[in-house]
């Protein structure tokens, strides 16, 4: 069975595990405990003709408080940036590190707006923020609260992965 | 020997692998076997030769830099950071794994690290938090004031109850108001009154919230005059004492609003009970009195000492200084050295003052000083360049980097230039203030030149004000030359005012001044109307060149600037190609996120944009890296001696190796002599202005340069 290696990016807080755990356990915990290092979770993904072993790893957000550590990156399939529609300097911060890692590590990207149960706070209108989208390969807009849009992220991007082979 | 050693990588919760064949990757337990790692690796057995397989996939995947590491001939040793590993008997670890190569020994250490993990978890934990709190309601405010500006902006004004603005505010939970400019209210959420814990139906003589807000401001800040005669925006905290029982601490932000004359309109108030985070950060420290940081007393220490003092009727010196370039140490080293920065400038002012003297941290990067028993201004001016001579030694980052501040000081004496501690402090806040937009070193004392100096400022701002409805400016044209071709491509638009009974008077002389009133951004809208206007002529008669416009930090942060000038651009009908937008250095560091966006957009239309006075600020990289910019412009003091100082030489020729690197261009300012344009040209500079071309002129000048130049006739200055 093949194995892929998938990271979750972004700045702290908006929801890397989060969405993992809703993935891989079908819960959502409204407590924040930010993580520290990295955790690796394992899913195995059903697709029609055959199954995927993806290998999610769970970073610390890059932020003021931790560099972003580029060799965690090594053998990834796709990373996923997350950002939060809640809160506007997450986005940029999440392009930052695309624009970052797109020049050493190029594979394909996907872009999880989270959040998206609660309000939008940021103020790009839609067309700017379809621009952002043009740059990734898949984009969803994902609550790890309510679970919308996470189960299909995962599977469509497993779903690409298998048909590039 | 063995024995010990495994007694104590036990005690350190630590196993020692050992690695001798780095190609293969067979591992061999040598020291500390217990229960989490035959959890984790199965497989290791004392001296039992084993391969960490997929079950362990965050050390399979560190085994790649390890091998990376023993297979090099030099020592080292790897970290690989925390990570954690949930085993399947539900057991959670915090490891960390070090690989070390020394000679020929290749060594995999593996420690369980749940001690320190929790540690580091804690502290960035609530550091953390804390910034999603802010950032939250940095986000609240920001969104509720947009939507606000746009409604009062708009023709049905506020008198539109039904708009959904008003539903947002009313479910604020952070209080909001909206006043006049006379600060009367029209509309207060009903958060606010909850705040005030004021009562809509109570007797007529309890303080309305706006009157209790605006009192406190009076009394807790001395910039407070100027903030509200300037319609400066200003945001801070303030704390509400109603004896018997109520304490507050509010986190106050104030906008003016301004209509197209930038004449004020209304107040924007936001107001947060802020008192929860506050105990949460003080349950441990001193409360109230002492500032935890620099263990020095704080504004309300001060004050109560203060006015103590004056009640006593001793004579005093008030000193107030702030730091010049805290921000700059903040964004560049990062906020804990901002900290240690202020603990070590409190020292240093402290070790200068007598027991007798009282210093206080009365604000992010403020100081408060009184000196007692001082008998003349002779002795209070010795002694304040005594205390800013501090900082005359470098100060030194955990890292050892070495770097320098300067303090900005005002000083005013009770009771000659004041009776009362607002009236003190506001004096001493204006003294330092003045000093610092001057760009003076030393202590400033409150003057009467200080008070002339501000009558004047206001007499400038009227006529100014005047000036640009009556079309008393005029814009000049400073040609900026390609150096590979010596052909015109480029001029910088400039902007003079024939200010009647003055004559021409230059930027420097009224820009600051209309900058600090706010009259920048009609200003600034003038120039760029009239600068689309002359692109246009340039146009039609064949002629287009680029035209590049400078823009005030006080309009980048103008949220209509960009609808403006997209509005100019469309309604003269011009090529936004040949435009381009010049800021100076450093309002890249003051809002990136304003910027950031602003740039991008004016960029998505064609606008090329350049920063100017390159060199003289505060350059970080990372900004520059990051904000999409295509030019840099060399301020003119490096130019001015390139051709004969070795240092100068040296930094223009790394900001082009810089630039070019970041693919930006590079502008030289200010170049005279044909040996500085020799010297920037052979070194790959791209394009330069100065007297040695052309000063600035008037656009017909510049049309015939235009003309000469498409005509062939070569100017000469031209390579020949
Ligand atoms: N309403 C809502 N809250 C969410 C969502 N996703 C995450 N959160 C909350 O946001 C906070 C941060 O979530 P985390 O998943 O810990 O964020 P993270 O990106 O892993 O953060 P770091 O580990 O610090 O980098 C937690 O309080 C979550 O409950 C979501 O989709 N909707
Ligand atoms: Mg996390």
């Amino acid at each position: 069975m093949i194995q892929k290696k998938i990271c979750l990016l972004g700045t702290s807080g908006v929801g890397k595990t989060s969405l993992i755990r809703q993935y891989v356990e079908g819960i959502f915990d409204k407590k924040y405990l930010t993580t520290i290092g990295v955790k690796i979770d394992k899913k195995l993904v059903q697709l029609e003709h055959q199954n995927v072993q993806f290998m999610l790893w769970d970073i610390e957000g890059a932020d003021r408080y931790s560099v972003f550590q580029e060799r965690y990156l090594r053998g990834a399939a796709a990373y996923i940036i997350v950002v939060d529609q809640s809160r506007s300097p997450s986005l940029i911060e999440g392009m930052d590190i695309h624009t970052l890692v797109r020049q050493v590590h190029p594979c394909p990207t996907v872009l999880a707006i989270n959040k998206s149960d609660l309000e939008t706070r940021w103020h790009w209108n839609s067309k700017e923020l379809a621009d952002y989208k043009e740059l990734f390969d898949l984009s969803f807009h994902t609550s790890a609260k309510t679970g919308e849009q996470v189960e299909l992220m995962f599977t469509e991007l497993a779903e690409l992965l298998t048909k590039e082979r | 020997m063995s024995d010990l050693l495994q007694d104590i990588a036990i005690a350190l919760d630590q196993a020692v692998l050992r690695c001798d064949n780095p190609l293969a990757g067979e591992l061999l337990l040598v020291e500390g076997q217990s229960s989490w790692l035959s959890e984790l690796l199965p497989d290791s057995q004392y001296q039992q030769p084993f391969i960490i397989e997929d079950d362990c996939y965050f050390l399979q995947d560190f085994m790649v830099d390890a091998k990376a590491l023993w297979l090099s001939p030099e020592n080292g040793r790897l970290r690989s950071g925390f990570w954690t590993e949930s085993l399947s008997s539900g057991r959670t670890l915090h490891l960390e794994a070090v690989a070390i190569k020394q000679g020929n020994t290749q060594v995999l250490l593996i420690n369980n690290q749940s001690e320190e993990f929790r540690q580091r978890q804690k502290t960035i934990q609530s550091a953390r938090e804390l910034t999603l709190a802010n950032d939250k309601l940095q986000e609240q405010y920001q969104y509720l004031h947009h939507r606000l500006l746009a409604m009062i902006n708009s023709p049905k004004g506020i008198s539109d109850s039904l708009s959904p603005i008003i539903a947002a505010i009313e479910n604020a939970n952070f209080g909001v108001m909206v006043l006049d400019p006379q600060f009367r209210p029209m509309i207060e959420n009903p958060a606010i009154l909850e705040i005030f814990d004021y009562q809509k139906d109570e007797q007529l003589s309890t303080e309305l919230p706006v009157e209790t807000l605006l009192r406190l401001m009076h009394t807790q800040l001395p910039e407070c005059t100027r903030i509200l005669s300037t319609a400066t925006t200003w945001s801070g905290e303030l704390c509400w004492m109603k004896p018997p029982h109520t304490l507050k601490w509010l986190k106050v932000a104030i906008y003016p609003v301004k209509d197209d004359n930038q004449k004020l309109s209304h107040w924007l108030f936001f107001i947060n009970d802020i008192s929860r985070l506050k105990y949460l950060l003080q349950r441990n420290e001193k409360l109230t009195l002492q500032d935890p940081l620099t263990d020095l007393p704080n504004r309300h220490a001060f004050w109560q000492y203060l006015e103590k003092r004056i009640f006593e009727q001793q004579p005093l010196f008030l000193l107030y200084a702030d730091i010049t370039d805290f921000k700059q140490v903040n964004e560049f080293y990062g906020h804990a050295e901002g900290d240690r920065l202020l603990v070590e400038l409190s020292g240093r002012l402290s070790s200068v003052l007598k027991k007798t003297d009282f210093v206080a941290r009365v604000g992010g990067d403020e100081f408060a000083i009184v000196l007692n028993g001082v008998e003349s201004v002779e002795n209070c001016l010795m002694l304040g360049n005594r205390l800013l001579a501090v900082c005359q030694h470098p100060f030194y980052t955990e890292s050892q980097a070495a770097y320098h501040v300067s303090l900005c000081m005002g000083a005013v004496s009770f009771p000659d230039d004041a009776l009362t501690a607002e009236e003190l402090m506001k004096f001493a806040d204006l003294s330092a203030y003045n000093g610092r937009s001057k760009n003076v070193k030393g202590l400033q004392f409150y003057s009467q030149e200080l008070k002339d100096a501000s009558r004047q400022r206001i007499q400038i701002e009227k006529e100014l004000r005047h000036g640009i409805e009556n079309d008393e400016l005029e814009l000049l044209l400073q040609p900026i030359l390609d150096l590979k071709c010596g052909s015109i491509r480029k001029a910088e638009v400039l902007v003079r005012w024939n200010r009647p009974g003055h004559g021409l008077v230059s930027p420097v002389d009224f820009i600051p001044v209309a900058e600090q009133c706010g009259l920048i951004v009609a200003l600034g809208k003038w120039v760029f109307e009239h600068a689309m206007q002359l692109l246009k002529q340039l146009q039609e008669l064949d002629l287009t060149i680029k035209l590049s416009i400078n823009l005030s930090p006080v309009q980048v942060m103008d949220s209509s600037i960009f609808d403006f000038m997209q509005l100019c651009i469309d309604k003269y009908q011009v090529n936004p190609h040949y435009l381009e937008l010049e800021i100076t250095e450093g309002i890249l560091v003051d809002d990136y996120e304003q910027i950031h966006r602003l740039l991008t957009r004016v960029r998505g239309l064609g606008m090329s944009i350049s920063v100017d006075d390159f060199g003289t600020g505060y350059s970080s990289l990372a900004y520059l890296k990051r904000l999409p910019i295509d030019f840099l412009k060399i301020d003119r003091s490096f130019v001015k001696d390139i051709a004969t100082d070795d240092n100068d030489k040296a930094i223009v020729l790394a900001v082009i190796a810089m630039a070019h690197n970041l693919n930006l261009g590079v502008i030289a300012e200010g170049v005279e002599t044909s040996e500085q344009q020799a010297f920037l040209a052979n070194n790959c500079c791209d394009s330069a202005q100065g007297y040695l071309f052309s000063r600035p002129i008037h656009f017909d000048g510049l049309v015939e340069l235009l003309q000469a130049q498409k005509d062939g006739v070569s100017a000469d200055w031209q390579p020949k």
